[in-house]
This record gives structure tokens, sequence and C-alpha cells, in this order.
């Protein structure tokens, strides 16, 4: 079992809103525009990457989130064996894509933390620190957005209604995750 | 504040942006052929008049890429968007 210290030592627990961290899950960053880029993503993924802006989309295994025109994270559904560092799925994309100048595989797995955040108020709990506009976000699952949360860049992802994940740097993890917990306690 | 529609993400508040200076200056071929003075005029020398400017902008919190803005310094009026490598509409 590798070192892995995790940015939180207590799981937030208020009435209308849970935070916790998902841990270990598998988290790759993708860089592409060429054709044969997506041809050869879209079967080693077994899904075809979101083109449309802050969207997603899912396999049963994987889901895949637009970053911008040509990046996109992929991250696992199910929390992984994290005795090692490596992955065959980074393995086969590095090997397809990084090694053929198609495009670059980066695993950023322990660069960025995920927070699942359940509850009603989870929406009020942005508002207070976003300058996004969560309106139409939050009627669509599965929509997807990159935007500053307490002035930390967020990855914002809608599983479903009242439940999102939320990805930021592991540098600011604690400092956004004491935010969270300090402004969910005023909801 | 004021919102900035994104040709990539579509429309977001100015926070997440980074204004990149003015827009479309051209790197000389041949900067060895050029004198002190034509360099200082390339690297340091920008128009920044009050009036309608063409800009660079960047999506700094967001998607990161950059674009091209047609803006009014004076009263902060965007009155184009435009992606880079695009030709800049005539004045």
């Amino acid at each position: 079992m590798l070192n892995y210290n995790s940015p939180i030592n207590n799981q937030i627990n208020f009435n209308e809103i849970t935070v916790k961290e998902l841990s270990p899950v598998m988290k790759l960053n993708l860089r592409g525009k060429k054709r044969e880029f997506f041809t050869t993503v879209g079967k080693q993924l077994d899904m075809i990457l979101p083109t449309e802006a802050n969207t997603s989309s899912s396999s049963s295994k994987l889901t895949s989130i637009w970053l911008s025109p040509d990046e996109w994270m992929i991250v696992s559904n199910e929390n992984i064996e994290k005795d090692t560092n490596k992955y065959p799925l980074e393995e086969s994309l590095y090997n397809s894509i990084s090694k053929t100048n198609l495009g670059a595989v980066v695993d950023v797995t322990d660069q960025i933390v995920l927070f699942e955040l359940e509850g009603s108020k989870i929406y009020e709990l942005f508002s207070s620190g976003s300058p996004f506009n969560f309106n139409d976000f939050k009627e669509k699952k599965g929509s997807t957005t990159q935007t500053l949360l307490n002035n930390i860049d967020v990855t914002i992802h809608n599983k479903g209604e009242n439940l999102v994940n939320l990805f930021v740097r592991r540098s600011f993890s604690e400092h956004l995750y004491s935010w969270i917990n300090d402004s969910a306690s005023r909801l | 504040m004021f919102l900035i529609n994104c040709p990539y993400c579509g429309e977001r508040d100015q926070h997440e942006f980074k204004a990149g200076g003015e827009a479309h200056i051209e790197r000389p071929k041949q900067p060895t052929e050029l004198s002190d003075d034509e360099w200082a005029e390339y690297l340091f020398m920008r128009k920044n008049i009050k009036g309608v400017q063409f800009e660079r902008w960047n999506h700094a919190h967001g998607c990161r890429k950059w674009f091209n803005m047609v803006r009014d310094t004076s009263n902060d009026q965007i009155k184009l968007i435009y992606k880079m490598g695009e030709k800049p509409p005539s004045e």
C-alpha cells in the first residue's frame, strides 16, 4: 500500500449537506484534437468523448468530463486498487496516444482530490462562493463546469439530483474543505 | 461585474478571465534586422486607447483557451468575441 494522506480528517455531516472524499479513484487527463485521437480513445475506453461544452459521458466503468475543446478528464466510477501507481488503462492509452504523438495522457490521480457533496443545500453552498450560474447546471444530470469556488479552481460534475462530484487540486483541497465545512454550518 | 461570452464554454463571470493585452500584434519575421527602437516598438508599445480596442483574453479559470475580444474601454461594452486565428473585423 502506498503512503496516502487524506486532506480531510472528518466527514462533513449537516442536516442538508454531507461531504466526503472518494478515494482511491483513478483520474487521467487526456489531450488531443486529431481525428485518429478520437477513434483510438473511443476504442480503448469503449466510450465517445463528449465534444459539447460542459458535458460528460459515462460507461459502466468510466466517466469522461469535458474540460476544453481538446482536453478531457477520465474518472473511474468505482474505487480502484491502490497497491500500485500503474493502471492498465493509463498504460494502454499512453502507448497508443502519447507514444504515437496523437495527443497526451497524464495520470492526475494523486494531483486531484475528489469530494462527493450530497444534499438539498449544495447549490446554496456553491452560490455563496462561486460566480457561476448553477440554474441550468443543476437541472441537467451529467453537466460539468470548471469555475471558481472560494477563489479556488474547481471542476464540478452533476451526478444526479442533489449529488455532485467536486474535483480540486490536492494543494488547495484542505483549505477548500475547511471553507466548505464553515460555510455549510451557516446555511 | 460583467459577463463574458467564452466562445467555448458560454457566458461566464469576468472573474474567471484574465486580460492578455492588445491583439493582432505580429512578431517581426527577422528580429535581427531591426533597430533597437523598432524592436522596442514591437515589444513594449501598445495603443491603450480610450474607445474600441482589440484585445486578447484567456478563460483562465475555465477552459484555459485564448480568444479575441473587441471592447470599448470607456464603458466596458463588449462589441464582439471571436476565436484565435480568425480574422479581425474591419474597424
